[in-house]
C-alpha cells in the first residue's frame, strides 16, 4: 500500500511518515499544498493523509482539485472540530477525518479502514483458500498457524488479496508496495514474490506471463 | 409575575387605599354637610315655632284677663306678696287656659306631614299645654342641667327656652323621617363613591401597566441575557423618559459585554486552536516511538523533537499571556526618554543571523527620533516587526529600516521585498492568530501573535502602527509615537 503525507508542520510530517512506514506502507510525504497535489494528481496512491491548513494550498482546495481527476481515498487532519468544517471536508469529497490532536492508532485504524473500503472489502478479514489475512493485525495464517512474514511480504500479500482475482501488473505492486526513495530497478520484487511461496505455497501467487501477478 | 410583593402589586395596593380613603373622606363630608344642612333647617324651623309660641305667650299674657283679678303688670300688691322682689322682674304667668293663636296653630297642626309639636310648662312644672301630636312620655327639661337648649330624645329633636318668668317652650320633631332620607341619599353617595374607586383602580393599573411596560421589557431581555443571548436589546420605545435613558444606558452596557464576551470567547477558541497543533506533533511523536523498541540515537531525536514543540507552547503561552495583560490593561510601562534609532539598532543586532540565513540585505536610514516609552517593549515592536519582514521576504531580498521625526511624531518605519499582502489582508493583519495563507508554522518562532503584539505595544504608548503593501513588491509598515 502506497500513502502521501501531506503536512506542513515538519515535526508532525516526519513522525506520521516514520509511523505509517512502520506500519509497512510505502509513505511519501509533502510539505504544502501545491507539491501535494502535484503527488497526489501524478501517483495512484492507496489513500492521501491531507492537512486542512496548508501553505499556498489549502486541504479543501486540493480536495476539490484532486477530484477532478482521482477518488483516491482522503483522510483529513482538522484542527476545528466544528461539524460545519467537517461537512465541509466531507462534501469536499473526503472520505474520513481525524480531529487534531488524534491518537496514532486511530488514525492508523482510519487508514487501513480507508483502503479497505477502497477494496470493496467491509471485512478486515480476507480469507483465501486455507489463508486468512487479518489486516488490523497485519497477520497472515495458514490453517490457523500465524505465519512470520515481514512488512514487504506482508504488504504483497494484502495487495494481492485486495484486488483478488484481477492481474496485478508488476508496475502496480512497484508504484503501491514502494515509496519514492526506493530502487525501483532492482529485483526486490521477486524476491519478496518467492519468499511468500515458499512460506504459503507455491500456488499462493500465480504468474501471468508478460502481465504480472495474481491471486486466485 | 412576583405575585403581591411585586412592586405592580404594591403600586397598586398604595393606590386603591388612598383612593378608598380619599373618596371615603369625600363622602362622609358630604354627607355631614348634608345632615347638617337638613338639622339647621329644622332648627330653624323649631326656632321659628318657638319665637310664634314666645310670642303667643306674649300675647296672652297683655290681653288675657288678670288672674285672680290683678293686672298682669301690676303684681306688687297681689297675691303673691310673698315675694315682692319679683314684681316686675317676673311677669304674671300666662292664662291657665293658653292656647295657640289660630293663626300659629297652622304651625302645627294640619297636614300629616306636619309633625311639628309643642309643649309648655309653667315655672313649677305643671304643664300649660301641648299639642295633640306631641309623644306621650314628654317631660320638661330639666332647668339646671339645660345648657344646651337643643336636645335629642331618640329620633325627636326638639328645642326649648326658659322665658324670664320661669315658663319652659319646647317644640320638637320626630325627624326620623328626614333621617331616613337622609339614609337613602347615602346609598347612591356610596355607589357613586365604589364607581369612582373602580374606575380609580382601573385606571391607575392601566396607568401602572403603561408605566411598568418599560421595566418589564428590561428585566425580560436581561433575563434573555442572563440565560446567554447577549445579543438580545431592549426595545427602546421613548427615549426620552427616565426609563428609555436606562434602556439606553443598559443597551450600550450589552453591547460592550457582548464585544467583550465574543472577544473572548473567539480568542480561546483560537488559543486552543492554535495549541492544538503542538499537542497533536507531541502525541504523535511519541505514540511513534513508542510503538516499539527504539535505539538510544531515536530516543534522543525524540525528546530533542518534543523540546522543541514544548518550546513553541511556551512561546505561545507566553504571547497569550502578554496579550491578555495588554487586553486587561494591566501590562505596566516602563516610560522613560529614548532614541528609536538607538532601540531600532538593537533590534537589528538581534535579526542580523536571521537574515543572513536567508541572504537578506538589511539596510538602515536611522535619523534620531526621540520619544517616550519603554525601550525593552519598543524593542519587542521592532524585534517582531523585524521576524516578520524576514520570514515575508523572498530569498535574497531586502529589508529596509527608516527612524525619523515630524511634526507631531516618532516615526519607525519596516519595509520589506517580499510577497506582500492584498488589501483585505493588510485590514486583518493585526488579528490575533491571522495569516495572511493558511501557512501554519512554517517559521520556527511563528504563534501567529507578533502583530498583534505589535499593536497592542504601540496602543499602550498612546501611538499608532499601520500597514500598507503591494502583492508582489512587498510591505511597509510604519509605527508612529507621540513625539516628547
Amino acid at each position: 500500500m502506497r500513502l502521501l503525507v501531506v503536512e506542513d508542520e515538519p515535526d508532525l510530517l516526519a513522525s506520521l511518515t516514520k509511523a505509517l512506514r512502520e506500519e509497512g506502507y510505502a509513505v511519501d510525504a509533502a510539505d504544502d499544498g501545491e507539491a501535494g497535489l502535484s503527488k497526489a494528481e501524478n501517483w495512484d496512491y492507496d489513500a492521501i493523509v491531507l492537512d486542512v491548513m496548508l501553505p499556498r494550498l489549502d486541504g479543501w482546495e486540493l480536495l476539490r482539485r484532486l477530484r477532478r481527476t482521482r477518488k483516491t481515498p482522503v483522510l483529513l487532519l482538522t484542527a476545528r472540530d466544528a461539524s460545519r468544517d467537517r461537512v465541509r471536508g466531507l462534501d469536499a469529497g473526503a472520505d474520513d477525518y481525524v480531529v487534531k490532536p488524534f491518537d496514532l492508532g486511530e488514525l492508523l485504524a482510519r487508514v487501513r479502514a480507508l483502503i479497505r473500503r477502497a477494496a470493496g472489502q467491509t471485512s478486515n478479514l480476507i480469507e483465501i483458500g486455507p489463508v486468512t489475512i487479518d489486516t488490523a493485525a497485519r497477520r497472515v495464517l495458514r490453517d490457523g498457524q500465524a505465519l512470520v512474514l515481514t512488512a514487504r511480504e506482508y504488504a504483497l500479500v494484502e495487495f494481492l488479496a485486495l484486488h483478488r482475482g484481477a492481474v496485478v501488473t508488476r508496475t502496480t505492486l512497484y508504484e503501491h508496495l514502494f515509496n519514492e526513495d526506493d530502487d525501483t530497478f532492482s529485483n526486490l520484487l521477486d524476491v519478496h514474490v518467492s519468499n511468500v511461496r515458499k512460506k504459503l505455497g507455491a500456488d499462493f501467487i500465480t504468474t501471468r506471463r508478460g502481465h504480472g501477478y495474481c491471486l486466485e | 409575575m412576583k405575585g403581591f410583593a411585586s412592586i405592580r402589586w404594591r403600586l397598586q395596593i398604595w393606590h386603591g387605599l388612598i383612593l378608598v380613603l380619599v373618596l371615603a373622606g369625600f363622602g362622609i363630608t358630604a354627607w355631614e354637610l348634608v345632615r347638617a344642612n337638613e338639622l339647621r333647617r329644622i332648627d330653624a324651623d323649631l326656632s321659628e315655632r318657638r319665637s310664634a309660641i314666645l310670642a303667643s305667650l306674649r300675647r296672652a299674657r297683655e290681653d288675657g284677663p288678670p288672674p285672680r283679678g290683678l293686672p298682669p303688670l301690676r303684681g306688687s300688691t297681689d297675691g303673691e306678696g310673698s315675694r315682692p322682689r319679683d314684681r316686675g322682674e317676673f311677669p304674671p304667668p300666662p292664662p291657665r287656659d293658653f292656647r295657640l293663636g289660630g293663626r300659629d296653630v297652622g304651625l302645627f297642626e294640619g297636614s300629616d306631614r306636619n309633625a311639628y309639636y309643642y309643649a309648655l310648662w309653667v315655672r313649677d312644672g305643671t304643664e300649660l299645654a301641648r299639642s295633640a301630636a306631641a309623644p306621650p312620655g314628654l317631660t320638661r327639661p330639666d332647668p339646671a342641667a339645660a345648657t344646651n337648649t337643643i336636645r335629642m330624645i331618640g329620633t325627636r329633636r326638639e328645642l326649648f327656652e326658659y322665658t324670664r318668668p320661669g315658663e319652659c317652650v319646647l317644640v320638637g320633631l320626630d325627624i326620623a323621617p328626614q333621617m331616613a332620607g337622609l339614609r337613602r341619599f347615602a346609598w347612591p353617595l356610596l355607589l357613586a363613591g365604589g364607581a369612582i374607586l373602580a374606575l380609580g383602580v382601573a385606571g391607575g393599573g392601566w396607568l401602572l401597566n403603561r408605566a411598568l411596560r418599560p421595566i418589564a421589557q428590561i428585566s425580560s431581555t436581561a433575563t434573555k441575557i442572563a440565560v446567554g443571548d447577549l445579543s438580545q436589546r431592549i426595545p427602546i420605545a421613548e427615549t426620552e423618559d427616565e426609563l428609555g435613558e436606562l434602556a439606553g444606558v443598559l443597551n450600550s452596557t450589552f453591547a460592550r459585554l457582548e464585544t467583550s464576551f465574543a472577544q473572548q470567547a473567539r480568542f480561546t477558541a483560537d488559543a486552543s486552536h492554535e495549541l492544538r497543533t503542538p499537542v497533536t506533533v507531541l502525541l504523535s511523536q511519541i505514540q511513534t516511538t513508542l510503538a516499539r523498541e527504539r535505539t538510544a540515537t531515536e530516543y534522543r531525536d525524540l525528546l530533542e523533537a518534543c523540546q522543541r514543540t514544548a518550546q513553541r507552547m511556551r512561546r505561545l503561552m507566553e504571547s497569550l499571556l502578554e496579550l491578555a495583560r495588554f487586553d486587561a490593561g494591566q501590562e505596566p510601562l516602563k516610560r522613560a526618554p529614548l532614541n528609536l534609532a538607538q532601540v531600532a539598532e538593537e533590534s537589528l543586532e538581534l535579526i542580523q543571523p536571521l537574515a543572513a540565513d536567508r541572504g537578506l540585505k538589511l539596510g538602515t536610514d536611522l535619523s534620531t527620533a526621540r520619544c517616550e516609552g519603554d525601550a525593552s517593549r519598543l524593542g519587542q515592536v521592532i524585534t517582531n516587526l523585524l521576524t516578520n519582514a524576514v520570514q515575508y521576504n523572498r530569498s535574497g531580498g531586502e529589508i529596509r529600516v527608516t527612524t525619523g521625526t515630524d511634526q507631531e511624531s516618532a516615526m519607525l518605519r519596516v519595509q520589506d521585498t517580499g510577497v506582500g499582502m492584498a488589501p483585505a489582508d493588510c485590514e486583518r493583519v493585526f488579528e490575533r492568530f491571522f495569516r495572511v495563507d493558511a501557512a501554519r508554522t512554517t517559521g520556527a518562532g511563528r504563534t501567529g501573535l507578533g502583530l498583534a503584539i505589535v499593536k497592542a505595544i504601540v496602543e499602550a504608548h498612546g501611538g499608532t502602527v499601520s500597514v500598507s503593501s503591494v502583492p508582489g513588491e512587498g510591505t511597509v509598515f510604519t509605527v508612529r509615537l507621540p513625539r516628547r
